[in-house]
């Protein structure tokens, strides 16, 4: 598909003139949609990179995403994945090949049922653990993968691996590669938005890079702490009229220089680049300003509860960024909180009771709001965790962790509602029926936004990059509504 | 209920070491499972006429099966009928049930079937990777735990201390699988176990007698080249052009300029005007320096009325020390300098990774030659006899740090270093791709999992070329990057930190012994406290072993030791857990000692602070680790345990060509170094090496003119572009061999060429003809890079500290979540010196493309994005360079606006303000001042508002010109 190869330079070259012919007010919205020219070395036509909106390959079932990135390594058999045979085998040791995946091979400890009850939820009559109260109200409308695996025992890779489709670092994630495809709606916020937590993730910023994409294609950091955005108003607060007259010294001088120097297209991208700042103090103050939302709103995402109250904003901020335009949205959590290798119970209760609410309420706010149809909502972590003990001296059990099989749930954005795909082995250890890999993931996340991963490509040094890489990679079907 | 388990789960792991030894990993059906069946089974399913006509005497009978079909299906023991009876319950009928130890072995034992099918015929090369991944580091090359080693087929029939471990043709009594099949060996708590199927592989290899491959001693032929192949243009030595005759002879002042002139002349078009003098000067500073001059250097070049002031600037700035910062960096990035080795999150700090980073610097400002520079970075270490070396100089020094070249991707290996031969792989990988993409420009990184699609390079030769710096890095011999350094440093160095240290140490081991005494109480309390929660067994072991010495232990006590480390050796942390008392009590003295130790980002990273310690000088080096290197092979689908044929060292054959010397090693007798590397980095600065001075003067020409004349500049293969001026290519390829490879020589040539003195305003025949400017009509503006702006704005605003060299500057995240350096106590360094940390990116640099290093940059792209603006118009650093320089401003001319305008444009944009502009800015001071002084009033500020507000005002017009395009780029 040639329609997402760079365009030519005529194009370019023609809007610049429209420029000077005073086709102002057209020529400047034009502008204003675009973060960037990219000044480029080539001798093949110069590619441009802008967020303006782009059509996919194909119609789309989702329009944006909001990924709810549990990381860590939420344990499957403790949450999603009832196994009864577990607790008839506690305490037996674990198999060979499963010790040959264990990370921490001085804590091996015995198979070790969940300590909680599963039930059935909804009409689909899903079992979920007592953990997920509030997720079981809107079993209806997700997909449960019970069948994901990965490729590696340790966090960064894996990570990398399910933002960037490799264990190593350095390539462009999702939000980067569904921008670069796609756009935004909304000329006065970023693409691609990360709501952060106090603390970094583990992998830290590498987790919204843009990698070989241009920069344009990174997520913009919206932090939890003040200020939300880094640098989108002095530290010192000056009024109005005093940013005012810097400013327009600013354009003025601009201007003037541009002026002298007619064809320098650069030049007009940096000059709308600033007035895209101005814009952006605004529109991102407005999409963050939770107090316009109802009382019965903030109740439903737990504002009102300290335990739910920081997850809970994120995910309605999540939401706000959405209805605004915004393509892609990536919730984190500090550091790694799912990551239990001792004490399973006290921590596992604790991510629960912070995530479970809020998330079951972004899926219910919306449905209610019809947006749902269109968003496409992913939870899941890295990887998940080994159905036997890990016993450090000191402390109460946990588990280690566990690539090779996983589960992740999937709502809106065309996929079935209330829906299980696939299982693992019968102690919860090996995705064994209808295997997802995380590159069949990819492949079906990018359908879901009306993309062929086979033809998103990014031309670097002659070769053609993709996402699932030269993985096989196939969409999951059977998920598809 | 949960209590239960864990008391279960203890208890398990506790009887670890004796449930492994006789827990059967590889169950056999008489001897371990019949007995189960015998006990709970055989009585209804053993007669002549069993129950259900099922008969559980035999494996065969048990697959054979009764009324309800096949008891077992092998390989699946979740689906087998006899798992499922015994697991629910429903049999044995009545009240008895299998215990879960024999439900799990005879689970076991099913799940084993499916992998016992396969009885082909098994050599060495299969069980290879076996020992490459889980014996080889303690019984290989460097240590040969038990006098065993394992690496090759003679030594693993000689076997170690306690005699042969390898019984051709039986497998029970070779010690070799009894130890791995009772889970003795490896030692499970560091090293993973070896798959079932990796343990079958195990077995059926010494069954078949053990089979050894052949030697094959030559390197297999490759197929011969096509003639197309050879004959592709990067793959051919350049060839030197006559210098064109052009129409316009008085524009050419050196060939550079015919070659251009003659492409340019054939769409009749020619060069433009020559820049104004004051544009040249800001261009020539910025390029060579990556800062705009001072007023003074402005003033006094722009009177200079001597026809070569122009050429004598280029030659002032090539031996300006700055020169070698500004140009360092274009090589870190092909290097892929970073200060961290990423990969693992807590991304540790190379302490000493800066030596590299100096040794560019110096090796660009006394102009190394170019083949010097790459063999000094390929194989420092055996130019020199460094082992034998007794005096340490600054040359040694640079020449071992040098190597450094090849140790700079990303290297997690430190963390668990036994964990995975496929990291180490990877590590190798990503320095074969530095240095192909970097140096020879060739993907050779495309061969690593299969023959290159697109250029004449095999699998095989990726392979091939690896084997060259296997002698330094090792995977089948390997050492974490932590243990990669060389201590060797000047002995002023080494007094200084010593000095520094000492009483630094006794503080410590003061310190440090005081808590321990605090701890002991409570250590007694806690192993107290966990023995009474373990088995009795297991109580009366730890006893035993915490009343043993550490050195006095038995094998089994040293396990336990291990097992229970926290139990019997508990953490302060761990006794802080459960005692807040202690906790309270330590915090105090931990955190001195912190202090002391100075461990920061994994690392022990002493930026300077007096009172903490400094670290032990050392150089990260890639050195020959001496002795015979293990084999290399070609690895299938690039995996580490997919082990194909062996290789040899060698170059792509298409390279190998005539007229060029063959590689082969440079060994100098008496020094234990294979001469690999050596003689690679000789084949490679060959002066008709059809690749290296190419891929090199093509960079440099990217440098001054913003474009390159190969546009993929790490790719001169198939699928890179060809040359837009091939015969100036060859030309300027072969001039800088005949200069010496001096990199100073070609950028004075470039420099004072007709081309580069162009202006680059775009007129109107350049535009119409000329329109993407391939054939170079105008000089192209440029925006500055990272490093030059974040310098330029230092050094514009007084407040750049030029201390060259040295430990990285500290960086740190602010409240805010922007990541800056710290100041010295002379302002900010240049950005080559900040701490490249890869979690940490100075915000500053990362904006404007500062790259990701994966695992180098060869090619940086430029963006125009709005975190730019906001950057540079509202961080607080950017606020108070302004501010700075304003208070400077008004200190030089107090009183004087005007000459303050002036001062201030002469500083930020290297010119005088027209009088139009002087105005505008006047005007616009007016309006700022009046702004800030209602600013200041509503505020209520205390201090004086008038001059306040003069000076914010000019602040503010200071800021905006930092923020200018005309600052940002160089016309």
């Amino acid at each position: 598909m040639t329609r997402y190869r760079p365009r030519g330079p005529g194009t370019r070259r023609d809007f610049f003139s429209r420029i000077g012919d005073g086709l102002h007010g057209a020529a400047l919205a034009y502008l204003l949609q675009q973060d960037l020219l990219a000044s480029t070395k080539s001798d093949q036509p110069a590619p441009r990179f802008d967020l303006k909106p782009r059509s996919p390959h194909f119609e789309p079932k989702a329009q944006s995403v909001i990924h709810l990135f549990m990381n860590g390594g939420p344990s499957q058999v403790d949450l999603f994945d009832p196994k009864p045979t577990l607790d008839r085998m506690a305490g037996a040791a674990a198999p060979r090949d499963l010790l040959n995946q264990i990370e921490n091979m001085d804590q091996v400890g015995t198979l070790m049922p969940s300590p909680y009850e599963f039930s059935r939820h909804g009409k689909c009559g899903m079992e979920l653990s007592e953990l997920l109260p509030h997720t079981g109200k809107v079993v209806d409308d997700i997909t449960m993968i019970r069948s994901m695996y990965g490729e590696h025992f340790n966090h960064e890779p894996s990570i990398n691996l399910f933002h960037t489709g490799r264990l190593i670092s350095g390539r462009p994630t999702l939000g980067a590669w569904v921008t670069y495809a796609l756009g935004t709606e909304n000329n006065n916020l970023p693409g691609y938005v990360v709501l952060d937590d106090k603390n970094l993730p583990v992998n830290g910023i590498q987790n919204w890079q843009s990698g070989w994409l241009p920069p344009v294609f990174q997520g913009t950091r919206f932090r939890e702490k003040h200020p939300a955005v880094l640098n989108l108003s002095p530290k010192q607060e000056l009024p109005n009229p005093l940013v005012e007259a810097e400013r327009s010294l600013l354009s003025s001088l601009d201007q003037a220089h541009r002026r002298d120097r007619p064809w320098q297209p650069d030049l007009d991208a940096r000059i709308s680049s600033y007035e895209l700042a101005a814009r952006m103090q605004l529109a991102a103050s407005d999409a963050l300003d939770l107090s316009q939302e109802s009382e019965a709103t903030k109740e439903m995402y737990g504002l009102n509860n300290e335990v739910t109250a920081s997850y809970g904003r994120r995910c309605l901020m999540a939401r706000r960024l959405i209805e605004r335009g915004v393509r892609f949205v990536q919730i984190f959590i500090e550091y790694q909180i799912w990551d239990n290798h001792s004490n399973l119970k006290k921590n596992l209760e604790y991510c629960c009771g912070k995530t479970d609410q809020p998330s079951a309420a972004l899926v219910q706010d919306l449905k209610q709001r019809g947006l749902l149809e269109n968003t496409l909502v992913i939870w899941g972590g890295e990887f998940g965790r080994m159905p036997i003990s890990q016993v450090r001296a000191g402390a109460e059990v946990g588990r280690d962790h566990g690539p090779d099989g996983f589960s992740m749930w999937m709502a809106g954005g065309g996929v079935k509602a209330g829906y299980i795909h696939g299982a693992t082995d019968d102690i919860g250890h090996k995705a064994v029926q209808d295997r997802v890999s995380v590159h069949d993931f990819h492949a079906t996340f990018l359908h879901q936004m009306g993309l062929d991963h086979r033809k998103l490509v990014y031309h670097r040094h002659g070769l053609e990059e993709r996402l699932t890489d030269q993985y096989p990679a196939r969409v999951i079907e059977e998920i598809l509504a | 209920m949960w209590s239960r388990f864990c008391f279960k789960i203890l208890f398990f792991s506790a009887l670890q070491t004796t449930l492994l030894a006789t827990e059967l990993a590889s169950p056999d059906f008489e001897k371990d499972v019949r007995p189960i069946l015998e006990k709970n089974c055989l009585q209804c399913h053993g007669a002549s006429a069993p129950q259900a006509q099922l008969d559980l005497r035999t494996s065969e009978s048990l697959l054979a099966g009764g009324k309800s079909g096949s008891a077992l299906v092998p390989g699946a023991s979740s689906k087998s009928l006899l798992v499922s009876k015994v697991i629910s319950g429903s049999m044995p009928p009545g009240e008895g049930r299998l215990s879960d130890e024999e439900i799990s072995l005879i689970r076991l034992w099913i799940d084993r079937q499916g992998t016992q099918t396969r009885l082909v015929s098994v050599t060495e090369k299969d069980v290879l990777p076996i020992f490459q991944m889980h014996c080889v580091n303690c019984h290989g090359k460097s240590k040969q735990e038990g006098g065993l080693d394992l690496t090759t087929q003679a030594s693993r029939l000689t076997g170690g201390d306690s005699g042969p471990v390898l019984i051709p043709g039986k497998p029970g009594k070779s010690l070799l699988y009894a130890r791995v099949l009772a889970r003795e060996m490896p030692p499970l708590d560091e090293i993973r176990p070896p798959t079932t199927a990796e343990v079958e592989t195990l077995r059926h290899w010494i069954e078949a007698g053990a089979p050894a491959d052949s030697p094959s001693g030559a390197q297999v032929q490759e197929p011969a080249l096509s003639q197309e192949d050879r004959d592709f243009w990067s793959f051919c030595p350049p060839q030197r052009p006559e210098v064109p005759n052009v129409r316009q002879q008085d524009l050419v002042r050196n060939p550079i300029d015919a070659f251009l002139l003659r492409q340019l002349e054939a769409k009749d078009l020619s060069f433009s005007p020559e820049a104004e003098p004051h544009v040249l000067l800001r261009r020539a500073y910025l390029d060579l320096t990556g800062m705009p001059p001072t007023p003074a250097e402005t003033q006094a070049y722009l009177e200079d009325q001597r026809a070569p002031a122009y050429e004598d600037l280029i030659d002032r700035l090539l031996n300006s020390s700055h020169y070698g910062e500004r140009w360092a960096q274009y090589w870190l990035d092909l290097a892929g300098y970073t200060d961290s080795e990423g990969i693992v999150d807590e991304d540790k700090v190379r302490p000493h990774a800066w030596r590299y980073r100096d040794y560019v610097i110096r090796a660009l400002n006394s102009d190394t030659p170019y083949d010097r520079f790459l063999t000094e970075q390929l194989a420092g270490d055996e130019l020199v006899d460094y082992k034998k070396e007794e005096k340490v100089t600054q040359d040694l020094i640079d020449i071992l740090a040098a190597t450094g070249f090849l140790r700079l991707t990303t290297d997690g290996t430190y963390a668990q270093p036994n964990r995975s031969l496929q990291d180490k792989m990877d590590v190798i990988a990503d320095e074969m791709q530095v240095l192909g993409s970097s140096v020879m420009g060739l993907t050779v990184g495309c061969a690593r999992c299969h023959d290159h699609k697109y250029d004449p390079l095999t699998q095989r030769e990726y392979y091939s070329l690896s084997a060259i710096f296997q002698t330094a890095l090792d995977p089948y011999d390997w050492r974490p990057p932590t243990e990669r350094v060389l201590y060797r440093a000047l002995e002023s160095e080494v007094k200084a930190v010593e000095s520094h240290n000492a009483p630094l140490k006794t503080q410590l081991q003061k310190l440090e012994a005081e808590l321990e005494k605090e701890a002991l109480p409570f250590k007694e309390k806690f192993l107290k406290e966990a023995l009474a929660s373990l088995p009795k067994d297991v109580r009366e072991d730890l006893k035993a072993v915490t009343a043993t010495p550490k050195d006095k232990r038995t094998g089994l006590q040293r396990y336990l030791s291990r097992k229970f480390k926290d139990v019997v050796d508990p953490s302060y942390a761990v006794l802080g857990d459960r005692f807040p008392e202690f906790k309270k009590s330590a915090a105090e003295p931990q955190k001195s000692i912190e202090h002391i130790r100075n461990v920061k980002y994994g690392s022990e990273t002493n930026f300077k602070d007096k009172t903490k310690l400094l670290l032990k000088p050392g150089i990260r080096a890639l050195y020959d680790m001496g002795g015979e290197p293990s084999p290399t092979y070609l690895l299938k689908r690039g995996q580490a345990q997919s082990v194909g044929e062996r290789v040899y060292p060698s170059v792509p054959a298409v390279l190998n060509r005539s007229g060029l010397k063959p590689y082969r090693p440079v060994k100098v007798s008496g020094r234990d170094t294979s001469g690999n590397r050596l003689g690679f980095a000789r084949w490679l600065t060959q002066p008709n090496h059809p690749l290296t001075s190419r891929v090199k003067v093509n960079r440099i020409w990217a440098h001054h003119f913003g474009r390159t004349l190969v546009t993929s500049p790490g790719n001169f293969g198939r699928t890179g572009s060809k040359p837009s001026h091939p015969q100036l290519l060859d030309w300027l390829a072969t001039e800088f061999v005949a200069r010496g490879w001096s990199l100073k020589a070609m950028h004075r040539l470039i420099m004072t060429s007709t081309a580069f003195r162009q202006t680059s305003e775009v007129g109107q025949r350049s535009r119409e003809g000329d329109p993407e400017n391939l054939l170079l009509s105008r000089m192209p503006l440029r925006r500055l890079d990272a490093e030059a702006l974040h310098d330029s704005v230092l050094q514009v605003t007084g407040r750049l500290d030029t201390t060259p060299f040295g430990i990285p500057v500290a960086v740190e995240e602010k409240p805010s979540g922007e990541v800056v350096a710290e100041a010295t106590e002379k302002g900010w360094r240049r950005a080559v010196y900040l701490l490249k940390r890869r979690r940490m990116p100075v915000s500053a640099l990362e904006a404007f493309d500062y790259p990701v290093m994966m695992p180098n940059c060869d090619e940086r792209r430029q963006s125009t994005v709005v975190v730019q603006a906001l950057q540079l118009m509202n961080s607080e650093l950017m606020r108070s360079h302004a501010s700075y320089l304003a208070g400077r401003l008004m200190d030089r001319a107090p009183g004087d606006t005007e000459k303050q305008v002036e001062d201030l444009y002469l500083r930020v944009l290297t010119r005088y303000p027209r009088i139009d502009e002087k105005q505008r800015i006047l005007a616009s001071l007016d309006i700022l001042s009046e702004e800030w002084k209602a600013h200041l009033e509503q505020k209520n500020e205390a201090g004086p508002r008038g001059p306040t507000a003069q000076w914010s005002a000019l602040s503010s017009v200071a800021l905006t010109l930092l923020n200018s395009a005309e600052f940002l780029y160089i016309d």
